[in-house]
């Protein structure tokens, strides 16, 4: 499939990326990796008059660490190296483990982690190819008046499915967003809008420049799991992000958080805080967390794969697993229990 | 609007004049005649147009051309200069890992890659780095232990 045409520019400062975004005004798109982007202009679901790279930008390829302030990973960094980063490797195993499960070796080299998190929403009847769409209405995400997915759907149901999302949710991420109207800090969380049409809040001269991750406290541990047909390549029909805290010299929970991926219009985050007191056992928050999560999934018949309904009820086996390997985790690390 | 850019294909140097909308892949096959890269999907799905780009594994299709300016790119032909065969190339035919062949120089340049970041890979390292490239005919366990030997290591093991 031949790209349509569009024109090409490189702007070798944010500021200059901004104003010309601006100017531009959502005729422009932002090219990181390109690996969900020009999939969706060879299907001719995207043309944008412009791509705009952020390659030029050595700014957005660093990673640095401090005991204070945690991790610093410009948007820019691919997956392969973040994920292989020494101090990600060590410091935030979760974030690490999360990367390696997008796509393949090659998707990873090519990927970004700042491209990853604005990926675009999935659905079956979305991403193909123009011959394969011509029998069917132009659905919500195309501009038309109708959901293929879900029968008389009044709203587009496409499905975030970002690996990196939930593992950074649960370790309450911040980003840092660029735009004409200059710098901004937000939660990782504030970048979802929950709308398939368009899963993320940027406008168009906005790009994300920087993920700030905090440092993890002491006895801490998590895991992500991810459900897919073939080990490989897929999108995550499910995911799930754990990541817990102990208390120092006990056994009961800090904190804890879940996240979903692949089952709504934006990730899913859960936070355990409200059911930590004193007297709860681990147990049995991990049981309130697995029925919340339970409740909250709404995977829908958009994919290649499994039921909805299948992956609806492996939720709960994900979150107790995922649970289970990152309480494990965080007990080997130390303190008296 | 054309760019002229400079690119490293195989230890040649290349001026080549590209449209944005023109993929790396197309420019190899179509432009330098290096036919070896094949086109499979076309959609980043097959692997079968895995090059090497400044020592990681990439796809070609879903690369611009017009990104690629002074990059080193390293393609199936590039891995036998004169005609003498690579070792994991040696391997492949050793090992009967070659069926119709089409997917051979993706996952041979997976693998190169692979090996050139980490000499001795063990099983589930080789695993990951071939996982995206698709097999359909050879299967993979003779892959495995075509990389496998080709690092020295018992392919049986």
């Amino acid at each position: 499939m031949k790209l349509p045409k569009f024109e090409f520019a490189e702007p070798e400062s944010l500021a200059e990326c901004c104003r010309f975004l601006s100017v531009q005004g959502g005729k422009a798109q932002v090219l990181a990796g390109g690996t969900d982007l020009l999939m969706a202009m060879k299907n001719r679901t995207k043309l944008p008059e412009t791509l705009v790279d952020l390659n030029a930008m050595p700014d957005l390829k660093r990673i640095s660490f401090t005991e204070k302030e945690g991790l610093k990973a410009g948007a820019m960094v691919n997956l392969r190296r973040f994920a292989e980063a020494p101090i990600v490797k060590e410091k935030y195993p979760l974030l690490s483990q999360a990367a390696l499960a997008v796509g393949d070796a090659q998707l990873q080299a090519m990927g970004t982690i700042g491209g990853n998190l604005c990926q675009d929403g999935c659905c079956l009847y979305y991403n193909r190819p123009p011959m394969l769409r011509q029998n069917f209405d132009p659905c919500h995400k195309l501009g038309g008046q109708v959901c293929h997915a879900v029968k008389g759907g009044k709203n587009c149901w496409a499905t975030y499915c970002g690996d990196l999302a939930p593992a950074l949710l649960v370790m309450n991420a911040r980003l840092k967003i660029c735009g004409a109207q200059g710098e901004k800090t937000i939660f990782l969380k504030e970048l979802f809008s929950g709308d398939g049409k368009k899963p993320n809040t940027l406008s168009p001269d906005q790009i994300v420049t920087e993920i700030l991750v905090p440092p993890a406290a002491p006895r801490s541990g998590g895991a992500y799991l991810k459900m897919r047909v073939r080990q490989t390549i897929d999108y995550p029909l499910l995911g799930v992000a754990v990541f817990l805290a102990l208390k120092q010299n006990d056994r009961f929970f800090d904190n804890i958080s879940v996240a979903l991926t692949g089952v709504n219009m934006s990730p899913v985050l859960i936070d355990g805080a409200e059911w930590i007191s004193e007297e709860s056992v681990p147990q049995e928050i991990i049981e309130k967390l697995v029925e919340t999560a339970y409740r909250k999934a709404r995977p829908i018949n958009n994919t290649f794969g499994y039921s909805p309904k299948y992956r609806r009820e492996m939720v709960k086996i994900y979150v107790r697993s995922a649970a289970r390997q990152s309480l494990a985790q965080a007990e080997k690390q130390g303190g008296a229990v | 609007m054309k760019k002229t850019i400079q690119m490293n294909v195989n230890g040649e140097p290349y001026e080549l004049s590209v449209a944005p909308n023109q993929t790396l892949l197309d420019v190899l096959r179509d432009e330098l005649s290096l036919t070896g890269t094949k086109k499979g999907c076309d959609s980043g799905a097959c692997g079968g147009c895995t090059v090497i780009m400044d020592g990681e594994p990439i796809l070609s299709c879903l690369t611009l051309a017009i990104r690629c300016n002074q990059r080193h790119i390293t393609t199936i032909e590039g891995l036998a200069p004169q005609g003498k065969l690579h070792p994991l190339q040696e391997s492949a035919m050793k090992h009967n890992a070659v069926q119709c062949g089409y997917c051979t120089p993706g996952w041979i340049l997976s693998a190169k890659a692979l090996i050139d970041s980490n000499p001795h890979p063990n099983r589930e390292d080789v695993q990951h780095a071939i996982a995206g490239n698709l097999c359909r005919c050879t299967g993979y366990k003779r892959i495995e232990a075509a990389i496998l030997d080709a690092t020295g290591q018992d392919p049986d093991a």
